[in-house]
């Protein structure tokens, strides 16, 4: 279940670290551009982690962009650009559950199915790391763990954000992106360990 | 309390690579004699080789961008088109919004068609469209790279010094990057001496041209921005988070690849077959000897040959396969950042 902050109103176009009075250049789109660009599948990846739907991962990735757009003007030359797009991206989705809050519960975990996940991916064969079912095995072992292992799963190990990057972007202490990453590894490795050749988590000191 | 507990810990910073000074000398004590701890940093690793071998988890749809590119144009009405229809789309889109949205999103009166345009034509530009602009920069550093060897191309900075090359680029590109100040080393022994630089003409901008050279050859780099100059085709290595492109003519070996905005290609003229083949066959070997975006590797067996650099390097990687050892310059990481 994810952690959502009930009071804490989120607005995805005003990070912390933007300033409205930011100096706008062309400079600032041929970059902005560029880094979209750069970080376009790692958004869809990140959209398809949270939501685990094709077409709602899709309209996350189109109104990041958009609201990203339109925002460039208020980024700081030293802004990480990387963890901005990605926080809008989680932002989105965190409002547009809390729009689909009913009483109680929110429903994290309906998403498509298992066939609505499965595409191809193989670009070359030089990407040829893992055959096509292990890499489908590491995919369907990831969308077995909780919505927020999932995220910290992507971020770090396949986004490659630092803890304390993660820990911005969830908005949360370094500590508890440790804790969590901790968890969501010895889970996935003993979703892992039964399928590939992944030891599994050790009998003791494991964390979950 | 089970006295490896305050380490497990230390193993998550160490896949950080957050673990420095008398932390990580303690760690590394503490591996030596601790063999649980080794083997659970051991699994963590194998863990994240195969993650990262498995990217992408999920490549974006092909028709994602031009769908997105022109919901920010202010239309959403190319979900599915069909391709001549998309093509018409982004012209109309050009011709007719651009302007209106751009004044509408930024409220600038004097933002030009062109340079908001300049968003969507990276997103919009086809596969094919990349593939040709990635070989003219390939093609741009061959060139580059031979007339520097030939003495074509004097260099306008002589310096060994990062710090001063740095400076003397500052100003004189579009883009803003800052060389490594200690590169990594072989045994104590510098893998690589920075020489100077000079500015490239390409395509009307000026790029730079950044020189290297080790015992035994000279390596230029040439550095742009991501929108001059794009990263594609050849062969491709995914390692540390970027995709590597391998491109080889004649006796020259060019790695080029983007991040953080600017768009890098590295001539050498690596000699010997094997250790090309090194580069290209065992690129298994290369994803595991770069488990993390800010390791240097050497591989010969476990976990212990992992050397943990700045963020800020230059990375040359020694393979050792079944047949043989030998030492291949990988790519210059990450040289610097541009701004944004």
């Amino acid at each position: 279940m994810a952690c959502l902050p009930p009071s804490k109103e989120r607005n995805s176009l005003q990070p912390g670290w933007m300033f409205p009075s930011m100096t706008f250049s062309s400079e600032k789109i041929q970059n902005f551009s560029a880094a979209l660009n750069e970080h376009f599948d790692g958004l869809y990846a990140y959209a398809m982690v949270l939501s685990r739907n094709r077409t709602e991962a899709e309209d996350l990735v189109q109104e990041t962009c958009v609201r990203a757009m339109q925002a460039i003007g208020r980024l700081r030359p030293d802004s990480n650009v990387k963890s901005w797009l990605f926080t809008i991206l989680r932002n989105i989705w965190l409002n547009q559950l809390r729009q689909r809050r009913t009483a109680s519960t929110i429903e994290l975990e309906g998403g498509d199915s298992t066939a609505e996940l499965a595409v191809e991916t193989s670009k070359g064969p030089h990407e040829q790391y893992v055959s096509k079912m292990e890499r489908d095995q590491v995919r369907e072992a990831i969308q077995q763990l909780s919505v927020e292992s999932r995220e910290v799963i992507l971020l770090r190990e396949y986004e490659e954000l630092s803890y304390q990057e993660i820990a911005i972007l969830l908005d949360c202490p370094t500590g508890t992106v440790m804790s969590r990453l901790g968890r969501a590894r010895s889970k996935l490795r003993a979703l892992l360990s039964e399928t590939l050749q992944v030891p599994g988590p050790r009998a003791k000191g494991a964390a979950e | 309390m089970n006295p490896c507990h305050e380490y497990r810990a230390d193993i998550l910073l160490y896949l950080d690579n957050a673990l420095t000074g008398r932390q990580l000398e303690d760690f590394r004590a503490h591996l030596s004699s601790c063999p649980d701890c080794k083997a659970q940093l051991e699994e963590e690793l194998a863990l994240s080789s195969l993650l990262r071998a498995s990217r992408p988890l999920y490549p974006a749809p092909d028709g994602l961008r031009a769908r997105v590119a022109a919901a920010a144009a202010g239309h959403d009405s190319a979900r599915t088109p069909e391709p001549d229809l998309l093509h018409k789309a982004r012209l109309r889109i050009f011709s007719q919004h651009v302007r209106h949205v751009a004044q509408r999103a930024f409220g600038w009166k004097t933002l030009t068609v062109t340079i908001f345009a300049l968003v969507l034509c990276v997103l919009l530009a086809p596969a094919a469209l990349r593939r040709a602009r990635a070989m003219a920069y390939v093609k741009t550093a061959i060139a580059t790279h031979r007339s520097y060897l030939n003495g074509e191309l004097p260099l306008q900075i002589r310096s060994d010094s990062p710090k001063i090359v740095t400076s003397w680029f500052a100003g004189k590109t579009t883009f803003h990057f800052q060389l490594p100040i200690s590169p990594p080393t072989l045994k104590g022994e510098p893998v690589y001496r920075l020489t100077g630089g000079r500015l490239v003409n390409y395509q009307g901008n000026s790029i730079a041209l950044v020189t290297y050279e080790t015992a035994s050859e000279k390596i230029s780099l040439l550095v742009a921005s991501s929108t001059t100059a794009v990263a594609a085709g050849g062969e491709q290595v995914r390692s540390g988070g970027l995709t590597f492109h391998h491109h080889r003519d004649g006796s020259f070996n060019v790695i080029s690849w983007t991040n953080r905005g600017l768009t890098y290609a590295l001539v050498s003229s690596l000699s010997g077959s094997a250790q090309h083949s090194c580069l290209v066959c065992h690129q298994d070997i290369a994803t595991q000897a770069l488990p993390g975006r800010t390791t240097t590797g050497f591989v010969s067996s476990g976990s212990e040959k992992y050397g943990f650099v700045p963020p800020v390097f230059f990375i040359r990687t020694r393979y050792r396969c079944e047949n043989h050892t030998c030492g291949v310059t990988l790519a210059l990481y990450t040289c610097g950042r541009n701004s944004l």
